[in-house]
């Protein structure tokens, strides 16, 4: 008998720049709502959302981290038991998609190496602001073999898509991990049987 | 917030699985009607119609009852009061929630006696649930609950419990930043007191997940200590009434929550902790600030176990070492920290750290001198140095030195000095100074750095044995003339022998250098010369007097030089004499006096001026000392005479800021000047040795000279290969090159120089009489070629010998550049033959 209320948990974690809206686009997805004025946030934040995919119940926790440079070793140290990583940038910053190399360093570092990463440009509701193009991240996520999206967590662009597309292929992965290696416990989504009905279209 | 809900044949599957279950486990009250089982209608009735009236007490106690007779009922009783739960926060009802809660709270501590395994787990399922909770209150709730089990000891082990999630939620907690400053502080204080139970719970138990590795620690300690950083600014905006006054605030419950988690680390545990500390003020930039990194390691080093303590030094050094390319205010925040925290240690236990101690901060401080003269960080120059920061760092890692030198017993500070003065490049005799483009200037700056170091390390040193507390490797190099030449190294060279030889605080009652009337006003303080000192004096009193006798002959003498030069011949005086130790003084007095009169041409006025007052003043001391009034009546004649006629070769004269000389020194004769005959005749009456008395000082070298120097490189090897061993954790991978050394080597290497010094003995006549009259230079010079050779020959050796001890952070290559063997150190000596 399972006390808990779900089928799947999924850790996920975002990274990324400090500034890119990383904060935005979980409390769009948790909250429904763009938040006015978000502050920097501090160290390391935290959120729940439970959705349903194909009568599943999927939980996802959220760990949302600083981009500060100064909160980078306790946030760090966060990437270890994630499930998901999503790596944001921001597509009116340069900058921001110039870090991402390094980005990638810490996560080849820290992050267990079956963690499933998403490139994730945000903003793109600042279209006439557009630094970064489209082709140029999609060519970048792919040679890093990480999937890619454009969103806006102030348009509620994609933001569901992006969260719910990652749910899909973290549950296909459990899946394709129970079937690999049957007696040992399912890693990720400590749950119940499997069955071996894929779950959604794929990704993209 | 859409929490889901339950759909409700998910709820009613449950409730008939569990009754179910309940069929078959128990059996009990198939017959009693009711269709839901007894537990269930236990927990149902503990929650009140309207949540605001709370626990229903009664039946609370009814269910605990039940719990303790039937504790295998206990699980299912946890799963149930969970379910509830669940589903009250699901529909935001809180009252009933904190009912819940309390409920299992007071399950959980009247049963902790018995096996409670299961229901712990559906207890921390609430908990977790409660800190998923976006409420504030309910994290709190949990957290308080999650406290109370955590002081629970279980007496049955407890396998695949995660505690992953509670130390990454209560670490986030931590951290909190809502906009209420009154909710933010609750959460951040819950957070606190969660780690602490997580700490708790877990750190004495091998079963669980390890608490020490460093997924748990990275979480942990940077969260901690972001509250006791937050310190300052949580106190300045709550000025807490009275009221308040006997609550902690967060940064007090930090502290002790640190202090506990440090205070459990086994010695295996230290390092883990330690990190992520170091890597919190790396990059919050707090180790310029200063006050902060302090305090952090003060807290560290006063709570973990003692014995633990040098690992926490070693971490920190290595720390050092690999920011040696950092700015200096970086490398001077870490360096004040160790000087704190090595204080801590050495004041504890004695570590085996104090010599890498040691070797790291002069390490640092000839790097910070590299950089000052090549003006980089490295060789593409890509960062330019900022020289009043590097000049703050030098201090501050001599400081540190000083203060850490301190702290230990005279055995290993003595020790420390010979240390130190092993890394003193000797000018001239040095292919290798560190990088090339630091060239002279480098090691003249090295040469002052490290003995202001071992200035440093001397001061309150008092030894009862000079013997061995400064034994020939130690005195060779510190007394060659190599380290005279440049007067403010030969300053410090004086000041380091003062400090050494004071040992009853008596050197600032001869300053300033004066004509003293009445030595009894000094109250100086006299020990009987112990038969060690007075081997010492047998065996080095020559040396100290030629040091002294060619220090003042130095023609950039300083007042400053001249008077620690009668501090210095004061303090033997008082500590060190003896009546032969007295003769040898006054003749040396007497020798300065015949140097003021030589006529070479070119030799300064002041510098005789201030030959003769130092004599003066000097023979007026030595001569109250003796207490042999006849003695004492010519010196006070001389002095008179000279008061009257010539004023300007009395000390008040000589080293004042303005000092009133002559353009030249003419008639300097007849009552102005001390007579050795009619000195020799005034003690010969005291039982003095007249016919020494008589003979004009020569500087000379003894036998004891000689035969030291043989013994002094094996000194230096053995010291050499101490310090070896001691700095290398990967001594067995270094093995191999130091293998091809074998006894014969070594031995070889000692009877080379012996036998040398065989053939040199044949020669020796010839060799002190050519000393006794040419000038040193000169003899220097002669002799230079004969001593390459035996150089070359053991250098050949020692190659093979001698590799410069790893630096902490590994960085082979690096040391191997910059840091100058001891073996080194001894030849320039070799030029005095
Ligand atoms: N126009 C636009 N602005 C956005 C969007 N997402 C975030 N922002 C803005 O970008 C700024 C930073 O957003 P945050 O969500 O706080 O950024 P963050 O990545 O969480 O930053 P750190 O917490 O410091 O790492 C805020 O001013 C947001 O209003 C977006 O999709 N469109
Ligand atoms: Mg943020």
């Amino acid at each position: 008998m399972s006390m808990e209320d779900y089928d799947y948990l999924f850790k996920i974690v975002l990274i990324g720049n400090a500034g890119v809206g990383k904060t935005c686009l979980v409390r769009r997805f948790t909250q429904g709502l763009f938040p006015p004025g978000q502050g920097a946030t501090i160290g390391v934040d935290f959120m729940i959302k439970t959705v349903e995919i194909k009568g599943e119940k999927v939980k996802l926790q959220i760990w949302d981290t600083a981009g500060q440079e100064r909160f980078r070793s306790i946030t760090q140290s966060y990437y270890r038991s994630a499930n998901a990583l999503i790596l944001t940038y921001d597509i009116t910053c340069e900058d921001s998609f110039r870090c991402l190399p390094e980005w990638l360093r810490e996560i080849e570092q820290y992050a267990n190496n079956q963690v499933v990463t998403i490139l994730v440009g945000n903003k793109i509701d600042l279209a006439e602001k557009r630094e970064v193009l489209r082709q140029r991240a999609e060519e970048f996520a792919e040679a890093q073999s990480m999937l890619y999206l454009e969103t806006s967590a102030k348009e509620s662009d994609n933001v569901e898509k992006l969260f719910l597309d990652l749910a899909c292929e973290l549950i296909r992965e459990a899946k394709q991990n129970t079937l690999d290696n049957n007696d040992t416990a399912p890693m990720p989504g400590e749950g119940k049987t499997i069955s071996y009905l894929s779950c959604c279209s794929s990704l993209n | 917030m859409p929490l889901p809900t339950f759909p409700n044949t998910r709820r009613l599957l449950l409730d008939c699985t569990s009754f179910l279950d309940h069929q078959i486990g128990g059996g009990v009250c198939g017959c009693c009607g009711a269709l839901r089982p007894r537990y269930k209608r236990l927990v149902d009735n503990i929650f009140p119609e309207d949540p605001e009236d709370g626990l229903v007490k009664a039946n609370m106690e009814k269910l605990t009852f039940y719990a303790l007779s039937a504790p295998e009922k206990l699980d299912r009783i946890g799963a149930y009061l969970s379910e509830r739960l669940s589903r009250d926060v699901a529909r935001h009802r809180y009252g009933y929630v904190c009912i819940a809660m309390e409920a299992l709270d007071q399950l959980l501590m009247a049963c902790h006696c018995q096996s409670i395994n299961l229901f712990v787990e559906s207890f921390l399922t609430m908990v977790r649930k409660l800190l998923e909770a976006d409420k504030p209150n309910l994290q709190i709730l949990g957290t308080n609950s999650f406290v109370k089990f955590a002081n629970i000891e279980e007496d049955t082990p407890s396998y695949h419990r995660s505690y992953d999630f509670f130390v990454s939620r209560f670490s986030e907690m931590c951290h909190s930043s809502d906009e209420d400053p009154d909710v933010r502080i609750k959460i951040r204080v819950a957070g606190i007191r969660g780690l602490q139970g997580v700490v708790r719970k877990t750190v004495n138990d091998e079963l669980q997940a390890n608490i020490w590795d460093p997924q748990h620690m990275d979480k942990i300690v940077p969260s901690l200590l972001f509250n006791l950083q937050q310190d300052d600014s949580t106190e300045s905006r709550s000025p807490s009434p009275g009221s308040e006054k006997d609550k902690e605030s967060p940064a007090e419950l930090t502290e002790r929550c640190l202090r506990e988690l440090l205070g459990r680390a086994a010695y295996g545990n230290i390092k883990n902790a330690i990190k992520p500390v170091l890597m919190h003020l790396d990059n919050h930039s707090l180790w310029e600030g200063k006050t902060f990194a302090v305090r952090c390691f003060k807290i560290i080093m006063y709570s973990i176990q003692s014995q633990h303590s040098h690992l926490v030094i070693q971490q920190l050094l290595g720390h050092l070492d690999a920011n040696s390319k950092n700015s200096a205010s970086v490398r001077a925040g870490i360096v004040e920290v160790i000087s704190e925290a090595a204080v801590i240690e050495a004041s504890g236990s004695i570590g085996p750290t104090v010599l890498e101690v040691f070797n790291t901060l002069l390490k640092q401080l000839r790097l910070s001198v590299d950089y000052e003269v090549s003006g980089s960080y490295d060789t593409y120059g890509s960062k330019t140095v900022k020289v009043h920061e590097e000049r703050q760092l030098q201090e501050s890692v001599i400081q540190t030195i000083g203060s850490f030198a301190n702290t230990l017993p005279t055995y290993q500070r003595s020790e420390v000095m010979l240390f130190i003065m092993g890394k003193i490049p000797v000018l001239g005799m040095y292919p290798v100074l560190g990088p090339a483009n630091t060239g002279f200037e480098g090691s003249r700056m090295i040469q002052i750095m490290l003995l202001k170091s071992l200035l440093q390390v001397t001061v309150g040193f008092q030894t009862t044995n000079m013997l061995t507390a400064l034994p020939t490797s130690f005195l060779d190099p510190l007394l060659s003339f190599t380290l005279m030449e440049d007067a403010e190294i030969r300053l410090l060279v004086l000041h380091i022998l003062i400090s050494l030889i004071d040992r009853h605080d008596n050197q600032l009652k001869f300053t300033p250098i004066r004509i003293i009337t009445d030595i009894g006003a000094l109250k100086l303080k006299v020990d009987k010369c112990s038969r060690q000192d007075n081997l010492f004096m047998k065996k080095h009193s020559q040396r100290l007097y030629r040091h002294i006798f060619l220090a003042s002959k130095e023609e950039n003498g300083t007042s400053q030089h001249f008077e620690s030069l009668y501090v210095l011949l004061g303090l033997i005086s008082v500590e060190l004499a003896t009546e032969d130790v007295v003769v040898d003084l006054i003749r040396l007095a007497l020798a300065l006096q015949d140097l003021a009169l030589t006529n070479e041409e070119t030799f300064p006025v002041f510098n005789r001026c201030a030959l003769h007052a130092l004599s003066a003043a000097y023979l007026n001391l030595i001569s109250q000392l003796t207490t042999v009034p006849t003695f004492c009546q010519h010196v006070h004649e001389v002095i008179e005479a000279r008061q009257k006629e010539l004023p300007f070769l009395l000390p008040e004269d000589v080293f004042t800021d303005d000092p009133r000389l002559p353009e030249k020194l003419e008639k300097v004769e007849g009552e102005v000047l001390f007579l050795q005959a009619k000195i020799a005749e005034t003690l010969g009456g005291s039982g003095y040795n007249t016919e020494r008395l008589a003979t004009p000082y020569i500087p000379q070298l003894t036998d004891e000279d000689r035969l030291s120097k043989r013994k002094s490189i094996g000194d230096t090897i053995s010291l050499q290969l101490e310090m070896e061993s001691r700095h290398s954790p990967e001594r067995e991978q270094r093995r191999s090159p130091a293998e091809q050394i074998t006894f014969e080597t070594l031995k070889q290497a000692i009877v080379d120089s012996a036998s040398l010094e065989e053939q040199e003995r044949e020669r020796r006549r010839q060799v002190v009489e050519r000393f006794q009259t040419a000038p040193f230079e000169e003899i220097a010079a002669h002799c230079g070629a004969r001593a390459s050779l035996l150089q070359s020959k053991l250098k050949q050796i020692f190659e093979i010998t001698i590799r410069p001890p790893p630096s902490p952070s590994g960085s082979i290559g690096q040391t191997q550049g910059r840091s100058v063997p001891v073996y080194e150190m001894k030849f320039p000596d070799l030029c005095v033959y």
